[in-house]
C-alpha cells in the first residue's frame, strides 16, 4: 500500500477569542454544542485523522456547518489550525514558511471553487493560466498550455472571452482548466459543483471522472450531495459536528453504516445506482452452472436489473478483467435494495 | 455681588481671586462696561440664574479666566507653533504652488484652438462617445464666445491639479485603510471631520501659515475638502472585493504584492473611479469658496456677483461652474460606466 499523499493528524480548531484555552476543553472530550453553550467558542474541528492515498478521490461529506470547508482550507493552509498537524508529500506543512507555502500553491496544490471565483476582468485563457503568470512564466510558455487544458475541458475557442460572458457551468470548467494548468498532483475542489444545474452537474462529474482516469491525481472533493459522493468517491469521510463520524470505502460504508447519522442520511438515496455487484455478490470462482451471464464487477444493481429485464430468478457471474470473482443472484440484488436493518424507525428516532 | 461668590468663599479660594487686582490681564469686555456704567449689578431671581460659565465665575472672581481666553488661547498656541509648522509644511508643499502655477499657465497660454480640441480629444478617448465629446467641445465654445474662456480655464487648471493629487493621495490611503482595520477606525472620524467642518474653516489656519499670494494656499484647502471621497471609496471598494476571488488568489499563491495590483485594485476600480468623479466635483465645489483666498478663475466672478451685486456676471458665472461640472462628470461617468462594463461578473 503507497504511502499517504496528505495525511491530517490530530486535527483541531477552534473559533473565537482564546482558541487555546477552548482547545484544552475540546482535547478533554468536549463537543461543539457543550463548547459553544458553556464557554462560547464555535468547534470547528475535532480530532481529525484522514490519510488521502496518491491518485484516489477523496471525498468529505456532511451537512453545512459540518465544518468541512474549513477542512479543506487547512490542506493548503488557508485556515491555520488551533492544533494538529498536515503532511503532504512527507513534510509537515505547518512547519512551511510563506515562500514554501506560496510553491506549494503554486506547483502541487490548485483548488476549484464553489462559486468559480474567475477573475472578472481577465480572460477565460488569462484566468486559465493564473497558477503560471503568478509564478511569473511568460506567455510563450502558459498560453500554450492553458489552451490544452481550456481544450481538454470543452472550450475550444472560447479562451479571448471574459468569465461573465460564459454561462455556470462553463465558469465552472475554466475553474478546473485553471487547477489542471498548475500541473500539480493534488486538486482540492470546495463543493465545486454544488452550484450548478442537476443535469450539468452530472456531466462535470463525468467530466472530472474521466480527467481522473487519465491524471490519475489526488483529488479531495468536498460536497454536501450524498449521491455525488458516492459516485466520486474511492474513500468516503463523513463529518458532523466538526468530527469525522465514519470513513472508508463507499460501498462498504452504504452496507454497514456505523452511526444513525449515517443510517439517516443513506436512507434516502437510491441504493439500486450505487451498490455495485462486487459489494453484493458471494465471492466465488466456482461456476456454480445454471447462471443466465456474466456482469462487471463495478456495474450497479441497476444494470443488472435492466439486464435481467426484471426476473427475480436469474443469477449471474461477475468478473473483473474477465475473471470469475463471484456469483450475484437476483434474490441478493432485491434484498440489498432494502436499506440496513439499523435505518429502522428506531434508529431514526435516536438520531 | 455675583451669583456664584459662594462658590469661591466656600472653599477658601477668595484671598486668591482678589489677589492681583482686577481680573487678572484680560481687558475689559462689553459687558463689563455696560456693568459698570449700570451701577451695581441687582440682586438676580433664581429664574435668572446664570449658567456657571467661565464668565459668569469671572464676575465672581477675578482671577478666574474669562471664556475668551480659551479662543485666545488657541491661537496664541497656534502662532507660536506657526514658525515651526511653515517650516516645515512650506518646502513640503512648494511643489503643490508650483504644479498650480505652472498648469494655469499652461491652460491659458495654450491657444484656444488648440485647447478645445485637445480637451474635446481626451473626452473622446476616455469616454469612447462621440456625442459626449460634440457636448464638450459645445460648452468650451459656448463659454468662449461670451468671454468666459480664460476664467473657465483657469478653473480646470486648478481642478485638475487638485484632483491629480487626490487621487495620488487619497488611493494609497484608502489602499492602507483598507489592509488595517486600526488605521480605518482612526481614520473614519479625521474624514468625518474634514468633510463636515465648513469649508470656510479650512481658510483661517491655512491665510496664517502661508501668504495669500501663493496658490498653494487655496490648493491644499481644496485638497483637503476634495480627498475624502476617494479614500472612503478607495477603502470600500478594496473591502468589498468578493471574499473567495481572494481566496482564489491566495490558494494560487499570489504575493500580497500580485494580489493588489492583480486583483484587489482591479477589481476595486469601479468604486476607485465613483470617488474620483465625487473628488472633483467637490474640488469644484471648493474652488469658488477658495476664490475669497486668491483662487483664480469663475469663483472671482461669482464673487464680483455677490460683492458688487452684479447680478448677471453672477448668474452666468454660476452657470458657467455647472457647465463645467457636467462636463466633468459625465466624462467621469462614462470612464467608470466602461470599467463596469468590462468586468461584470
Amino acid at each position: 500500500m503507497a504511502d499517504p499523499k496528505i495525511s491530517i493528524r490530530n486535527l483541531y480548531k477552534i473559533f473565537g477569542e482564546d482558541p487555546q484555552g477552548a482547545l484544552a476543553h475540546a482535547k478533554n472530550g468536549m463537543h461543539k454544542a457543550e463548547l459553544l453553550d458553556e464557554h462560547r467558542h464555535v468547534l470547528g474541528l475535532r480530532d481529525i485523522n484522514v490519510d488521502m492515498k496518491p491518485g484516489e478521490i477523496t471525498v468529505i461529506m456532511g451537512l453545512s456547518g459540518s465544518g468541512k470547508s474549513t477542512l479543506i482550507r487547512h490542506l493548503n493552509r488557508l485556515i491555520d489550525p488551533t492544533d494538529g498537524e498536515v503532511w503532504v508529500n512527507g513534510e509537515n506543512i505547518m512547519d512551511y514558511s510563506d515562500a514554501q507555502l506560496r510553491k506549494m500553491r503554486r506547483k502541487h496544490m490548485s483548488m476549484v471553487f464553489q462559486k468559480f471565483a474567475l477573475l472578472p476582468h481577465r480572460t477565460v485563457l488569462e484566468n486559465a493560466a493564473t497558477s503560471m503568470t503568478v509564478d511569473g512564466r511568460p506567455r510563450s510558455e502558459w498560453e500554450p498550455e492553458a489552451r490544452k487544458w481550456l481544450d481538454r475541458v470543452g472550450l475550444e475557442g472560447q479562451g479571448e472571452q471574459f468569465p461573465h460572458q460564459l454561462s455556470g457551468g462553463m465558469q465552472q470548467r475554466v475553474g478546473i482548466a485553471r487547477a489542471l494548468t498548475s500541473n500539480s498532483d493534488i486538486m482540492l475542489m470546495d463543493e465545486a459543483f454544488s452550484a450548478l444545474d442537476p443535469l450539468i452537474r452530472t456531466d462535470m462529474q463525468d467530466l472530472l471522472i474521466e480527467l481522473q482516469r487519465e491524471l490519475q491525481k489526488t483529488v479531495v472533493f468536498i460536497t454536501h450531495d450524498l449521491d455525488e459522493a458516492l459516485k466520486l468517491a474511492d474513500h468516503l469521510v463523513i463529518l458532523k459536528d466538526g468530527e469525522v463520524v465514519q470513513q472508508g470505502e463507499p460501498q462498504h460504508i452504504l452496507m454497514n453504516p456505523n452511526d444513525p447519522y449515517i443510517v439517516d442520511f443513506i436512507s434516502d438515496i437510491n441504493r439500486a445506482r450505487v451498490l455495485r455487484a462486487r459489494t453484493v455478490m458471494t465471492e466465488t470462482t466456482q461456476d456454480p452452472g445454471g447462471l443466465s451471464g456474466a456482469v462487471e464487477a463495478n456495474a450497479t444493481l441497476e444494470d443488472i436489473i435492466a439486464r435481467a429485464d426484471g426476473e427475480t430468478g436469474r443469477s449471474y457471474r461477475v468478473t473483473q478483467e474477465d475473471r470469475m470473482i463471484g456469483v450475484i443472484s437476483m434474490t441478493d440484488v432485491v434484498k440489498a435494495l432494502v436499506p440496513t436493518d439499523a435505518s429502522e424507525d428506531g434508529m431514526r428516532k435516536a438520531s | 455681588m455675583a451669583t456664584y461668590d459662594w462658590v469661591f468663599n466656600s472653599l477658601g479660594l477668595r484671598d486668591w481671586c482678589d489677589g492681583d487686582g482686577s481680573g487678572g490681564s484680560a481687558p475689559m469686555s462689553m459687558a463689563d462696561l455696560v456693568g459698570q456704567s449700570g451701577g451695581g449689578a441687582p440682586e438676580t431671581s433664581l429664574w435668572d440664574t446664570p449658567f456657571p460659565s467661565m464668565d459668569s465665575l469671572n464676575d465672581a472672581c477675578a482671577s478666574f479666566p474669562q471664556s475668551r481666553e480659551v479662543t485666545q488661547g488657541l491661537e496664541r498656541g497656534f502662532l507660536d507653533i506657526k514658525d515651526a509648522l511653515s517650516y516645515v509644511l512650506d518646502p513640503i508643499t512648494q511643489p503643490l504652488s508650483w504644479a498650480l502655477a505652472n498648469a494655469l499657465w499652461l491652460f491659458q497660454e495654450t491657444p484656444w484652438w488648440i485647447m478645445i480640441p485637445a480637451l474635446a480629444l481626451i473626452v473622446l478617448v476616455v469616454s469612447r462617445s462621440w456625442q459626449l465629446m460634440a457636448f464638450v467641445a459645445g460648452c468650451f465654445a459656448a463659454l468662449a464666445f461670451i468671454d468666459y474662456y480664460d476664467y473657465a480655464m483657469q478653473t480646470l487648471a486648478i481642478i485638475f491639479v487638485c484632483a491629480v493629487i487626490c487621487v495620488l493621495l487619497g488611493v494609497p490611503i484608502g489602499i492602507a485603510m483598507s489592509r488595517s482595520d486600526k488605521l480605518q477606525r482612526i481614520m473614519i472620524p479625521v474624514l468625518d471631520m474634514l468633510q463636515t467642518l465648513p469649508p470656510f474653516v479650512y481658510l483661517i489656519p491655512l491665510i496664517f501659515l502661508f501668504s495669500v499670494t501663493e496658490p498653494k494656499l487655496y490648493g491644499i484647502a481644496i485638497i483637503l475638502y476634495a480627498i475624502v471621497p476617494v479614500i472612503r471609496l478607495t477603502n470600500l471598494g478594496i473591502r468589498l472585493v468578493d471574499k473567495e476571488v481572494i481566496e482564489a488568489a491566495d490558494a494560487f499563491g499570489m504575493t500580497k504584492r500580485q494580489k493588489l495590483y492583480g486583483v484587489q485594485i482591479p477589481l476595486a476600480l469601479p468604486n476607485i473611479m465613483a470617488g474620483v468623479n465625487q473628488t472633483i466635483m467637490m474640488s469644484l465645489a471648493m474652488v469658488v469658496i477658495a476664490s475669497l483666498v486668491s483662487a483664480p478663475g469663475l469663483g472671482v466672478l461669482v464673487l464680483r456677483g455677490i460683492r458688487n451685486l452684479e447680478l448677471g456676471v453672477g448668474l452666468i458665472s454660476g452657470l458657467g461652474i455647472v457647465l463645467l461640472a457636467v462636463i466633468l462628470d459625465r466624462s467621469t461617468k462614462a470612464a467608470l460606466a466602461r470599467v463596469n462594463a468590462a468586468q461584470k461578473t
